[in-house]
């Protein structure tokens, strides 16, 4: 098992916290904690992700940037995974 | 309707509507969208009545499968949203552009479990590309224009906008808004042309395996220049059918678990495998370690998501394949293994000899797709009639071929048909059904004699759920559970409560002259076929095999 954490900026549109937990989950990775907030300024919200999977996190990048709602998407290689 | 006119939020629905080229729309009305459907009384866009939502969101499918077009559904909340789910998730499957508009409750009543409230909202996230709820009338225009922008572009898809009463109800004025495309971020890497051209030119025997996305990316020409010039052979999945030329001498016919010998076996063989907008389906792969274990992967698609996802690609391509497909498309110096392929077609092609007086279903489809008219667009369900039909018909074009490829969902191919015949009134469309399948959305007869609509259907009866009870017997010790429909409705009977004209055979004599009437006849027609329920779809691929492990007819 595999141990990440994705930080993604999104635009804070309607349940797109929810679309991400659930792209996350159906494609086979569980969530192990989560972050989540927005700037009131920008609109931007910040949700870092710590999720474990067998599966390459490049397969679950790829569909959480298909979500209409995100800005980027990117794996944070300085997190300690857990042991 | 002009645009700037004080609107409804339901006035103002069909406004948009209308600028996006939207004529007609298929729903059932109810208690939250009444707003809108009283708005639909002024307005010019055409409204067909299903008696189901799931019909409605199926035609909507079939509507946009054979027009290019949008296909556009209405219902209620509660029971009338939920009954659209699985025609959108068919399309979320498919990546078929719907745009749904269901009614909510009232925004006061939300959150109250009020009367035929749902979250449709919440269940729409994993069966649509996007989904949107309007709560303020101000956001309506702009949420609609988006709609139908997201749904085509990019990999196409379904998109749902939830709109409670009292927004439909509301007043508001055209503001004209700049649509902010609410395209995703994705940035596609440059196409890797070079290393694949190279690797072409290495191949001694490449294959083309050909999925939706070509017809979906209006590529066909292009699809077909590149065949021509590269000669190469060529396979399609149940998507991609009537992408190729039916009569390429290179072509090979569909591949995967119904797919023909020649295709398995060229694929499994080749050293250089060039998939275009398809994404190694479980169907397609069989078991994927062991799926065309020698070649390369040139993949081409739109959606990044596809590349690697099932089969590592060595070379990616993506982006459009019309101007793609164009910059590989080199002479290649394949003969020998054009010719291996040529001796594989031939030696392993369709037999018709059937014995006996029963009816042969892969015979009478095959006599059906020599008759049809030029242009003329099949529907099909899911089963063994489905397969049978990809099997043995051939299309010209994409859009003339509809069937529920990643969904598999049964219930399809009478109100797609429904969809078909209204986006194109002038071509003959025909709904290759089965004893069960036609069941599922048999309410849709009566849509079909409301608007007076010419679909052919041709209905293929086993008294079976024919597919299951195949595995049944090959793969559960022929223990029939739950899969006899000896007790089916007189179908005859049936269509006449419709107005439907309609004729059973079930000898292989009468098939020649039945088919001859139903494409004389000037309106809706059901040709019953009955046939032997003991009758396989052959080859089979088991699950978790390699392709060339097929089993056959013996």
């Amino acid at each position: 098992m595999n141990h990440y954490q994705l930080i993604i900026h999104v635009d804070d549109k309607q349940v797109v916290l929810e679309r991400i937990l659930q792209v996350t989950r159906y494609r086979g990775f569980l969530i192990n904690g989560i972050e989540a907030k927005v700037n009131t300024g920008t609109h931007i919200g910040t949700i870092k992700l710590q999720i474990s999977s067998d599966r390459p996190i490049e397969l679950l990048i790829d569909q959480i940037n298909k979500l209409i709602d995100i800005k980027d998407v990117s794996v944070d290689n300085n997190a300690v995974a857990p042991t | 309707m002009t645009n700037d006119k004080q609107h409804t939020g339901g006035s103002l629905l069909f406004d948009v509507m209308q600028q996006h080229g939207v004529t007609d729309i298929f729903g059932y009305p109810g208690g939250a969208i009444m707003p809108i459907y009283d708005a639909l009384y002024d307005s010019d866009v055409n409204h067909f009545l299903c008696r189901h939502e799931q019909g409605a969101a199926f035609s909507a499918v079939g509507y946009a499968r054979a027009s290019g077009k949008v296909g556009v559904c209405l219902a209620t909340s509660g029971p009338g949203a939920t009954n659209l789910i699985t025609g959108l998730a068919d399309a979320l499957a498919d990546s078929i552009p719907v745009v749904a508009i269901t009614g909510q409750v009232p925004t006061v009543a939300m959150g109250s479990d009020a009367f035929q409230e749902i979250d449709i909202f919440g269940l729409s996230l994993a069966c649509t590309k996007h989904s949107f709820q309007v709560t303020n009338i101000n956001e309506l225009e702009k949420v609609l224009h988006q709609a139908f922008a997201i749904a085509l572009e990019g990999r196409q898809g379904p998109v749902l906008v939830d709109i409670p009463k009292d927004v439909q109800l509301a007043h508001v004025e055209s503001t004209h808004p700049k649509v902010t495309r609410l395209k995703n971020k994705v940035n596609l890497p440059p196409a890797n042309v070079g290393s694949a051209i190279a690797m072409l030119s290495k191949a001694k025997k490449p294959v083309i395996y050909v999925g939706g996305g070509v017809g979906m990316a209006n590529a066909v020409d292009e699809l077909r220049a590149f065949i021509e010039t590269t000669n190469m052979p060529s396979v399609s999945t149940l998507k991609g059918l009537g992408a190729i030329d039916p009569d390429h001498e290179h072509y090979l016919g569909m591949l995967g678990m119904h797919g023909t010998k020649a295709a398995n076996l060229a694929v499994q063989q080749c050293d250089l495998l060039i998939a275009v907008g398809a994404r190694f389906d479980d169907r397609v792969t069989g078991k994927l370690a062991k799926f065309a274990p020698h070649a390369k992967v040139i993949h081409f698609d739109i959606d990044t998501a596809e590349i690697d996802k099932r089969r590592k690609a060595d070379a990616a391509i993506l982006g459009d394949l019309k101007v793609n497909l164009p910059a590989l498309a080199i002479p290649l110096a394949i003969k020998e293994w054009q010719q291996h392929c040529q001796q594989m077609k031939n030696d392993f092609a369709w037999r018709y000899d059937h014995p006996g007086d029963a009816i042969f279903a892969p015979a009478v489809l095959k006599e059906i797709s020599e008759k049809m008219p030029k242009n003329t667009c099949v529907t099909t369900d899911v089963g063994q009639h489905q397969m049978w039909s990809a099997q043995h018909m051939a299309f010209n074009d994409p859009s003339n071929f509809l069937s529920s490829g990643g969904m598999g969902t049964m219930g399809f191919g009478l109100p797609a048909a429904i969809g078909a015949q209204v986006s194109r009134p002038h071509d003959c469309i025909i709904a290759v059904s089965g004893d069960g399948s036609l069941m599922m959305n048999v309410q849709e007869l009566s849509t079909i004699k409301r608007f007076q609509l010419p679909v052919k259907i041709v209905l293929i009866d086993n008294a079976k759920l024919g597919m299951v009870r195949q595995w049944q017997d090959l793969f559960f010790n022929g223990r029939l559970s739950e899969t006899d429909l000896s007790d089916n409705p007189d179908f005859l009977m049936l269509a006449q409560a419709f107005d439907i004209k309609a004729k059973q055979v079930h000898h292989k004599d009468q098939v020649s002259a039945a088919i001859d009437e139903m494409f004389n006849h000037d309106g809706a027609y059901l040709l019953h076929v009955k046939i032997d329920a003991k009758e396989n779809v052959w080859p089979l691929v088991p699950p978790e095999t390699a392709n060339d492990k097929m089993m056959e007819n013996s």
